[in-house]
């Protein structure tokens, strides 16, 4: 059980003006005047004297974002002046439960395998999560579909779960704990009474998430892989690439999405390796000379997409590359909705039985 | 932490015509630099791009290497019209090579397709470097016309080394040319091989690989005794980009050679 502790709101206030002192510091901002829907959230880094927003579920923006940029600078190159990578200290607070569980795809290709990205590995060293319970959810969220809890139970430094008029802070990791330790005049423990308030407003959240899934018949997550490797010959496919206009959003702002491209420029006099966001629906994502293609056609693209999030990712980490926030439901100007096309597949493969 | 993305320089020492289309580009890396047959580079052309490569070169050279390019899009185009003495960008070596301890007295078949010889060509230097080794090479290559063919100086040499057995093919006649007509398939009849103890090595463009696969299975390979070199669009180098997943492996990391076993179940693996 990890150690958890109690700040009252007017206190937090307080400690995130130390913070931002050392820290460049995120929080998610509702996006506009909305009173009619639930507003959006994008991350803004906080100015002197603003305080962060405590917001209900996930933020525009992908957790992956401050982590691999759109547009990167991956190197110089032939260049003995080559500045040392450098990375400052970031805060970011209000992440949540799916982006934490989707996050282990960003950690596992960048940080795993042959060989480590120093910069991800810098930007993750140099960076705190402090992440929040949900207390609500958009439309779209679908993470106790995949088994994953509108609340983190690891993988963040510090996760906060509004209680009356503060919050109970639970330590997720060593940095939490130095945090803790250097602010401790703001920190008390948490009492069992707490605690327990905490796990009923967790239970209530689930409850009505849950009321809000089960009409929708989702797929579960120990059958997708299976869908994947026998609905491969299914128009699925085909049917929902219709809509489609490869504008890649659904690559782009996924949180688990990884792809990139290294290009090369020259500025000046100096030779840079770029490292861009990529996107598996893009027409050439797989073209090599002479032309040659073998996702040639829409349908291939979008097969790929879940191929590479269902049965690889399965496969390689153990995990489907889906946290189920449901961006790439709300960015496609096509309404291609990954749930409905997991729930065909799942249908025409037990209607062919 | 050293930067994975960032390549070494390396000078362009000197630049072989090989054939119309092909050129070999011999490379001396001002960092040492090593890799083992069958690995990869990406070989980066200062400010324009990058582009993943086999070496053709001998392993055991330390200080050079040579990398065999066929001219087909920007960064090739740009390369075969390159002076020497520029420098050059390179990031490797990628990926597994061939498993020499597993070809040890084996009858070792050895199958290229045009530019596909060139990685074959830095296989057979290892080969012959220790050819006590092995039972023998039996080498089959097959150009689109004799004018295609790469390594002209060196093949007749390698024909008459200590167990080898070597035929080339051409798909198009010409007055000149002496010998066999007809796609690589052709000159996979009748081969002095010892089937149970032999392994199969291809190179070569995915519809060539795939009919000499079948070919293979046909005269009764064991389809893990079938080695492919398999070549998807590439960025990375390692299992990062994306680029080139294939079922549940990365070409980068897990190959790019693979044996046929390891790929049969898949879909659509020839395109
Ligand atoms: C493991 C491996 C080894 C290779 N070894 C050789 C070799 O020894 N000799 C040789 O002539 N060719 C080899 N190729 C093919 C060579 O990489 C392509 O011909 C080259 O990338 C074309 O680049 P371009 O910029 O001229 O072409 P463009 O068509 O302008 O390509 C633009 C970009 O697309 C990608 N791309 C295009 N074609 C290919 C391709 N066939 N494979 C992978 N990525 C591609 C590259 O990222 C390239 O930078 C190899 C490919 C792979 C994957
Ligand atoms: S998907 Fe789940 S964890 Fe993510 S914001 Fe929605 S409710 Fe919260
Ligand atoms: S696939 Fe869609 S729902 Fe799943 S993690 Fe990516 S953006 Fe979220
Ligand atoms: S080339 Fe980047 S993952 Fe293989």
């Amino acid at each position: 059980m990890h150690q958890i502790y109690y700040i009252e709101s007017n206190q937090l206030e307080t400690l995130f003006q130390k913070l931002k002192k050392s820290y460049k510091v995120f929080s998610p901002v509702a996006k506009g005047p909305n009173y009619t829907a639930k507003a959006d959230y994008s991350y803004k880094g906080l100015a002197e004297g603003e305080s962060p927003v405590f917001n209900p579920y996930r933020a525009v923006e992908p957790l992956k974002s401050f982590f691999t940029y759109a547009q990167d600078q991956a190197a110089e190159y032939f260049n003995r002046d080559e500045p040392v990578l450098d990375s400052m200290q970031v805060i970011v607070f209000g992440v949540k439960s799916c982006d934490i569980a989707g996050h282990k795809v960003q950690d596992f290709v960048f940080l795993e395998g042959v060989e480590v990205d120093s910069l991800y590995r810098l930007r993750r060293d140099n960076t705190i999560l402090i992440s929040g319970d949900c207390t609500d959810f958009k439309d779209v969220c679908h993470c106790l579909a995949w088994d994953i809890l509108p609340h983190p139970t690891e993988g963040f430094d510090l996760n906060f779960s509004p209680l009356n008029d503060g919050y109970l802070v639970e330590v997720g990791s060593k940095k939490g704990e130095g945090l803790i330790q250097q602010y401790q005049e703001y920190f008390t423990p948490a009492k069992e009474t707490q605690i327990a308030g905490r796990r009923v407003k967790r239970e209530n959240l689930i409850e009505r998430l849950k009321r809000h899934l089960l009409p929708q018949k989702l797929v579960s997550k120990d059958s997708v892989q299976r869908l994947m490797r026998e609905g491969y010959n299914l128009d699925t496919w085909q049917q929902f690439m219709l809509t489609c206009v490869e504008c890649g959003g659904c690559n782009l702002i996924c949180n688990t999405c990884h792809c990139f491209l290294l290009a090369d420029k020259k500025e000046g006099n100096i030779n840079k390796k770029v490292k861009v966001w990529d996107s598996c629906q893009y027409a050439n994502f797989t073209r090599v000379a002479g032309g040659a293609n073998p996702l040639k056609t829409r349908t291939q693209r979008l097969r790929n997409r879940f191929l590479k999030k269902f049965d690889f990712f399965v496969d390689n980490l153990g995990m489907p590359a889906c946290c189920g926030c449901g961006r790439c439901i709300e960015v496609c100007p096509g309404k291609i909705d990954i749930r409905e096309v997991l729930k065909d597949v799942a249908k025409k493969l037990s209607a062919s039985k | 932490m050293k930067n994975i993305y960032r390549p070494i320089e390396a000078v362009l020492e000197d630049i072989i015509t090989e054939s119309p289309t092909i050129k070999t580009f011999v490379l001396r890396p001002k960092e040492p630099f090593e890799f083992r047959t069958g690995q990869f580079i990406e070989l980066t052309l200062p400010g324009v791009g990058e582009a993943p490569f086999t070496p053709s070169s001998d392993p055991n050279l330390k200080d050079k290497i040579d990398v065999t390019i066929m001219n087909v899009g920007e960064v090739t185009a740009l390369l075969h019209s390159s002076a020497k003495n520029i420098s050059l960008g390179i990031r490797g070596p990628y990926g597994k090579g061939y498993p020499l301890d597993k070809f040890e007295g084996k009858d070792i078949l050895i199958v290229g397709g045009g530019v596909g010889l060139a990685p074959l060509r830095s296989l057979l230097f290892s080969l012959f470097a220790d050819i006590d080794k092995y039972n023998k090479v039996v080498l089959r290559y097959g150009a689109r016309t004799a004018n295609d063919i790469i390594y002209k100086e060196a093949i007749p040499h390698w024909a008459k080394k200590k167990k080898v057995d070597l035929v080339t093919t051409v798909d198009m006649g010409s007055p000149e040319w002496k010998g066999n007509v007809g796609l690589v398939t052709t000159i996979l009849k009748d081969l002095p091989l010892d089937l149970k103890k032999a392994i199969c090595v291809v190179c070569g463009p995915p519809i060539m690989m795939k009919f000499v696969t079948l070919k293979l299975l046909d005269l009764g390979f064991n389809p893990k005794d079938i080695y492919l070199s398999m070549e998807k669009n590439m960025s990375c180098g390692l299992g990062k980009c994306g680029h080139c997943r294939i079922g549940s492996y990365y070409i980068c990391k897990d190959g790019p050679v693979f044996t046929y076993e390891q790929l049969k179940d898949l879909y659509d693996i020839w395109d």
